[in-house]
């Protein structure tokens, strides 16, 4: 079942046009990742699916009704920066979360803190808290109702490489228990741990919209090993494509295109058959980001 | 509305408010300075200052009355926006009312604890004359409480409006001075000239006179009241609707 529905939303701010007729669905269970650059227009569709912001053209469904009729003891949003009330505790702030729900759709505040890794620091003033902490508290805080589609608006943003893991960890386990996740981000490698599906969005467009491991197959371009010689590039070049291995040089550099992590050997192999002398090798496998920029025409 | 909700929101609000010693200080230590100052003036006699200790009472208590629902409102509206706070809670079950009716019933028990405060420095130290029986206590209390409640309502209007915290304790001060000396709190309307017309539109003329009619002059405390109320429930409705619940 769908759970979240876009049906061509377009939301302007006076000349500023910051989404142009968006549509997509999200179905139960999956992780769905919104991509883009600041100003691509992801907090402004997490806002009119999630009814804080009223479309000035299109429609939005969450679990099927309207956002604004929507039960709200079944969703749960994290808006980008969020930041709570800086002087209470986690035990207090997951509380104070949950009294506005009805009790009998609550998870337990203190197994959520302990769930969360926040036991030790349970009666820290969020304040005090390293951002790691804070980030996990204000998922904590966001998983209070047991929601069934949670919207996480950028939650890693800003905060160190400790604190992002934190996190990351946390929604693999929402999604193996089956809560449908609706993530922005504009860190690729989130996207390409994480979601099931990615939607990419530029100028309030949404230019792909597919499994996350498709549209790196099908936009990101091939696997590429440079090598980089001790002589002459060109030279090294027409050598091995004499002997059948497809090279081109680039400045000081041997550029294998296509070549997957399998056949790195191989081609190092025929390098050294063709007496080809090099001092580094780098192999990279193009992933999300190299999709991106290509559908975006910046690469 | 939901009890449950509001006594939550309201909880969370008491425990920040406690854990931050500027705040407590300027809601119970500021108002006692200004009585201390005031009561030196007006035993003093003279000047605008001709009436008995106890006629400045409603004064007193419309000080912390205004300017303290004003300024914690309007720079928790704006601090909360700021903090996506709003756009966090909009997502939930609490209503604007209910957020609103939580930080009244806080600013209503801060309010009145401030109102005890000065009674009792005005009567112990300023040797103030004060007619304190159970309908006077009564009616003042609610007279706190209702106005309290509509200036909270003001608060959040100017929270709503301005783009910062600064901002809005800048709005908040240059909205209540005024108002609190053209309130026919501490300056008769007699003494305003052409300025007098506007005393009758201000929500804090009718507290003053509600607390006077109960506590100095008694017996005159029934229409104003009222007054006030019309003025309070107007104020909570615009202020809560005024909420940033949505863009």
């Amino acid at each position: 079942m769908e759970q979240v529905e876009a049906d061509g939303l377009r939301k302007t701010y006076g000349e500023t046009v910051a989404l142009d007729g968006v549509s997509l669905s999200v179905d139960e269970g999956e992780v769905f990742a919104l991509v883009g650059p600041n100003g691509a227009g992801k907090t402004t569709l997490v806002r009119c699916l999630t009814g804080t912001a009223r479309p000035t053209e299109g429609e939005a469904h969450l679990l099927g009704s309207p956002p604004e009729d929507t039960d709200e003891s079944r969703v749960a949003v994290l808006p980008q920066e969020f930041s709570p009330p800086e002087r209470l505790t986690p035990d207090e702030l997951v509380g104070y979360y949950g009294s506005l729900y009805p009790d009998e759709e609550t998870r337990d505040p203190d197994a959520l803190v302990d769930e969360m890794g926040l036991s030790e620091a349970r009666d820290t003033r969020y304040d005090d808290l390293s951002g790691g902490q804070k980030s996990r508290l204000k998922v904590a805080v966001s998983l209070v109702n047991d929601p069934d589609v949670l919207f996480l608006d950028e939650p890693t943003t800003g905060i160190d490489p400790e604190g992002r893991e934190d996190v990351w960890g946390v929604v693999e386990r929402l999604a193996a228990e089956g809560t449908t996740v609706f993530l922005t981000t504009h860190y690729m490698r989130e996207v390409e741990r994480l979601a099931d599906r990615v939607a990419l969005i530029s100028d309030g467009n949404l230019i792909e919209v597919g499994e996350t491991d498709a549209v790196i197959r099908e936009h990101a371009g091939n696997p590429r090993l440079v090598v980089r010689t001790v002589g002459p590039a060109e030279e090294a070049a027409e050598t091995v494509s004499s002997d059948g291995v497809g090279a081109r040089a680039e400045g000081d550099e041997l550029v294998f295109d296509g070549v997957d992590v399998d056949g790195i050997g191989g081609t190092l192999d025929a390098l050294d058959a063709a007496a080809v002398e090099y001092d580094e090798v780098r192999w990279r496998e193009p992933g999300l980001e190299e999709a991106y920029l290509r559908l975006t025409g910046e690469r | 509305m939901k009890t449950s909700r509001i006594r939550g929101e309201a909880s969370a609000e008491w425990r920040s408010f406690l854990r931050k010693p500027a705040a407590v200080f300027f809601t119970f230590v500021f108002p006692a300075i200004l009585v201390a100052l005031f009561a030196a003036v007006v035993g003093a006699g003279g000047g605008f200052f001709e009436e008995p200790q106890g006629y400045y009472f409603a004064g007193y208590l419309a000080f912390v009355v205004l300017l303290t629902p004003l300024s914690r409102l309007s720079s928790t509206v704006a601090r909360g926006r700021d903090n996506r706070r709003f756009e966090k809670l909009a997502t939930t079950p609490l209503t604007r009312v209910e957020w609103l009716a939580a930080h009244v019933a806080v600013n209503g028990v801060l309010i009145l604890a401030a109102s005890v405060l000065i009674t009792v420095l005005l009567v112990t130290l300023g040797g103030a004359s004060l007619s304190l029986t159970p309908v006077s206590v009564v009616v003042t209390s609610v007279a706190v409480v209702v106005a309290s409640a509509g200036f909270c309502g003001v608060g959040a209007l100017i929270g709503r409006a301005v783009s910062s915290q600064d901002g809005a304790i800048a709005v908040s001060n240059g909205v209540g001075f005024p108002m609190l000396f053209l309130s026919d709190t501490f300056v008769s309307p007699d003494v305003l000239g052409a300025g007098a017309p506007v005393v009758e539109l201000l929500p804090l003329t009718y507290f003053s006179r509600a607390v006077r009619g109960a506590t100095f002059v008694e017996g005159g405390f029934a229409v104003p009241l009222a007054a006030l109320v019309v003025f309070s429930a107007f104020f909570f409705a615009a202020g809560a609707y005024a909420l940033p619940w949505q863009e």
